[in-house]
């Protein structure tokens, strides 16, 4: 997009008096990204609501054909059948490995309890393997999937989707370049709803609401926290020391002991804080993250992101041609790059978010790695210490006790 | 898809208990925010978007639900000798009455140019100026899915609604015959009573009085004139036949089997 001259005479003009914010917009290349590799055949494993999400951006990409399903329900691996042409179904993991050898991939999405023996049968077995996050519920789950992975010559991808999202790989060198130093760093997920799930002919109470269950859970920290807080792990570069909060349940009194509101400070090694909170009984505010430094602050909404500068912040030449939007009462330079030839080319309406989910990047990055060798855009051991350090903040929520995060090597 | 659903679900009628409804509710709205986030013309990132933005250049695969979708709209396209037109977006953007996130091409009214392939589950574009907008039918298609969702859940009675205009039942309320749906505003309105089926109603000049312009667009020139009701088992078929008969003004041969239209008189 060009500027005139006099347009950014009159943006500096109201920034003097107003925090100034930039829109993230990231590469073109990463927007639409195209796969060069051979086609490969891919499995599901958990055909609940994620596994349904993953099916529709599976799709998306030409080199992917869903061959197998795997689900204990039989109802749910019915549907799931029936929405994917062509695909197999399979009551369990380990027939689907044995029957379908051409299967090179599997993609798992069952409870997070069940992640383990999935990852290790498969990963045994020779296949790729994308994990969603967190990877397990307790400790050792997590590390003996962090070997399995560090011994297995094929590709594990945890999902964690920062790592892959367009948006968020824009910002990520932003921290270091615009932020300068940081002040401190947010993130919440705010949703009204009770996190139960009605149980069905074959899958019973306890079953659907593993959630709920504190001997399997990890809590709103472990389930929703993990994959924030690896954002702040991954622009950081290192990982927190430190974990206190507290929960609460504010809404929800139907007799559950996992809470339903929660805040966690999770303390870097320098004494930057990570607040985090979560909610199942309030919506407002949505989930986002937020990077404070001391000459701007990024905004990133999973879709969206936005760098906003502060007014003594030195302007840097790109900044000139950004394209800006109003956020709240702040305006804001959005993060994505090469969008207005995107616009111009049909393919995206300018200032847009971004033209595919969070979800569809990491499954695209997981294809690049097993199809074409590319690096794995989050490693089982990245994974397994985003969700070591879900489950401490978990944990330090449940004891209302401080808990120290183990310093992690190699 | 720019509108409010509500779903009632009478507590406390002895075979569901509140914490399953609590959850099968949800379960429902999830489902219809689902929808949402799939057929939004609007949002960059939807399975819509993804579609209107490939499937010229080439064959976008779908899922059994939204191929079906698909079928099912040019269905109602073929029926109505096309007064029900998923390609009318261009036109309703025209008008003011419509964004997205892909920019708008042509000029409407080009379904004719919709390729569906039943056996690898493709959608293609056989014109690079085809846009497609679910506006007419993806309200209905929510309330379907998220009433199937209810009553696998064991939901034997409830009322959904997505903006007013579509409206789905589940059972009767306790001790009723049905659920009293009241057509309009005027003070004597008519009222239907809904049982385990579906109704929608189009009404274009109180579209019209709200927004200055017309929401429906009749694909071969003019404007939808005729108030009108349709009853029948599935809210996403009576969604889109609304929007036909609105357009037609008359019930054509191609009118489906177990549903009844209803044309009210205008008071605007």
């Amino acid at each position: 997009m060009s500027t005139a001259p006099q347009d950014r005479r009159t943006f500096l003009t109201r920034t003097m008096g107003a925090l100034g914010a930039t829109f993230l917009l990231p590469d073109a290349a990463d927007l639409l990204p195209v796969l060069q590799g051979p086609s490969i055949k891919v499995g599901l494993v958990g055909a609940g609501r994620q596994g349904r999400a993953i099916i529709t951006e599976l799709q998306k990409i030409p080199q992917v054909e869903i061959s197998a399903l795997c689900d204990v329900s039989a109802s749910r691996l019915q549907t799931a059948v029936g929405r994917v042409s062509g695909a197999q179904g399979f009551a369990d993991h380990t027939s689907l490995l044995a029957a379908r050898a051409d299967v090179r991939a599997i993609v798992v999405a069952t409870p997070t309890h069940r992640h383990r023996s999935i990852v290790e049968d498969a990963l045994a077995a020779g296949r790729h393997v994308y994990c969603e996050s967190p990877m397990a519920s307790t400790l050792d789950d997590c590390r003996a999937l962090e070997k399995a992975a560090a011994s297995a010559s094929t590709v594990c991808q945890a999902g964690f989707q920062g790592r892959s999202n367009p948006t968020y790989k824009r910002a990520q060198p932003l921290v270091r370049t615009e932020l300068r130093d940081l002040v401190s760093l947010y993130a919440q997920s705010h949703r009204k709803t009770s996190w139960r799930f009605p149980a069905t002919a074959d899958v019973s109470e306890r079953e659907a609401n593993w959630r709920l269950d504190p001997d399997v859970s990890t809590g709103l920290a472990g389930e929703h926290g993990a994959q924030q807080m690896d954002v702040a792990h991954w622009l950081r570069g290192e990982y927190p020391v430190r974990a206190a909060g507290r929960g609460a349940i504010r809404l929800h009194k139907d007799g559950r002991a996992v809470a339903d509101t929660i805040e966690v400070d999770l303390a870097f090694k320098d004494g930057v804080t990570l607040r985090y909170e979560a909610t199942l009984a309030s919506s407002y505010g949505g989930t986002y993250e937020i990077v404070r430094g001391v000459n701007g602050t990024i905004r990133l909404a999973w879709t969206h992101g936005w760098l906003f500068k502060e007014v003594d912040a030195p302007t840097q030449g790109w900044e000139v041609y950004a394209t800006r939007q109003q956020v709240v009462d702040d305006e804001g330079i959005v993060l994505i790059a090469n969008a207005t030839q995107l616009a111009a080319q049909g393919q995206l309406q300018a200032g847009a978010g971004l033209p595919h989910p969070s979800l569809y990047y990491a499954l695209v990055d997981f294809i690049r790695s097993a199809t074409e060798g590319a690096p794995v855009a989050c490693s089982m051991t990245e994974g397994a210490r985003a969700s070591i350090v879900g489950i401490l903040a978990n944990q330090a929520i449940v004891s209302g006790q401080p808990v120290d995060i183990p310093a992690f090597t190699g | 898809m720019g509108t409010r659903f509500e779903i009632a679900l009478p507590a406390r009628d002895g075979r569901v208990d509140d914490s399953v409804l609590r959850a099968a509710g949800e379960a429902a709205i999830d489902e219809i925010e689902e929808w949402h986030r799939r057929l939004s013309r609007f949002a960059p990132d939807s399975l819509l978007s993804h579609i209107n933005r490939t499937a010229a250049a080439a064959p976008v695969r779908l899922d059994r639900e939204v191929f079906d979708l698909c079928a099912e709209a040019l269905a109602v396209w073929r029926d109505s000798d096309g007064a029900f037109d998923v390609t009318m977006a261009p036109a309703l953007a025209l008008r003011g009455l419509a964004d997205s996130a892909v920019p708008t091409r042509g000029a409407g009214g080009v379904a004719a140019f919709i390729r569906l392939d039943d056996e690898h589950r493709t959608i293609a574009f056989g014109r690079d100026d085809v846009s497609i907008d679910f506006g007419g039918i993806a309200k209905g298609h929510a309330l379907d899915r998220a009433a199937d969702l209810l009553r696998a859940a064991g939901v034997h009675c409830a009322l959904l609604h997505g903006g007013t205009s579509s409206v789905l039942a589940i059972g009767c309320p306790p001790g009723q015959p049905g659920w009293r749906v009241a057509l309009g505003q005027e003070t004597d309105r008519s009222v239907i009573t809904l049982a385990d089926s579906a109704l929608s109603m189009s009404d274009p000049a109180s579209q019209r009085e709200f927004t200055g312009a017309d929401h429906i667009v009749d694909p071969r020139g003019g404007s939808a004139a005729a108030r009108v009701v349709v009853h029948g088992p599935s809210a996403r078929l009576a969604d889109a036949w609304t929007t036909a008969l609105a357009v037609l003004g008359h019930v054509p041969p191609g009118f489906p089997a177990g549903y009844d239209a209803t044309f009210l008189r205008s008071v605007h």
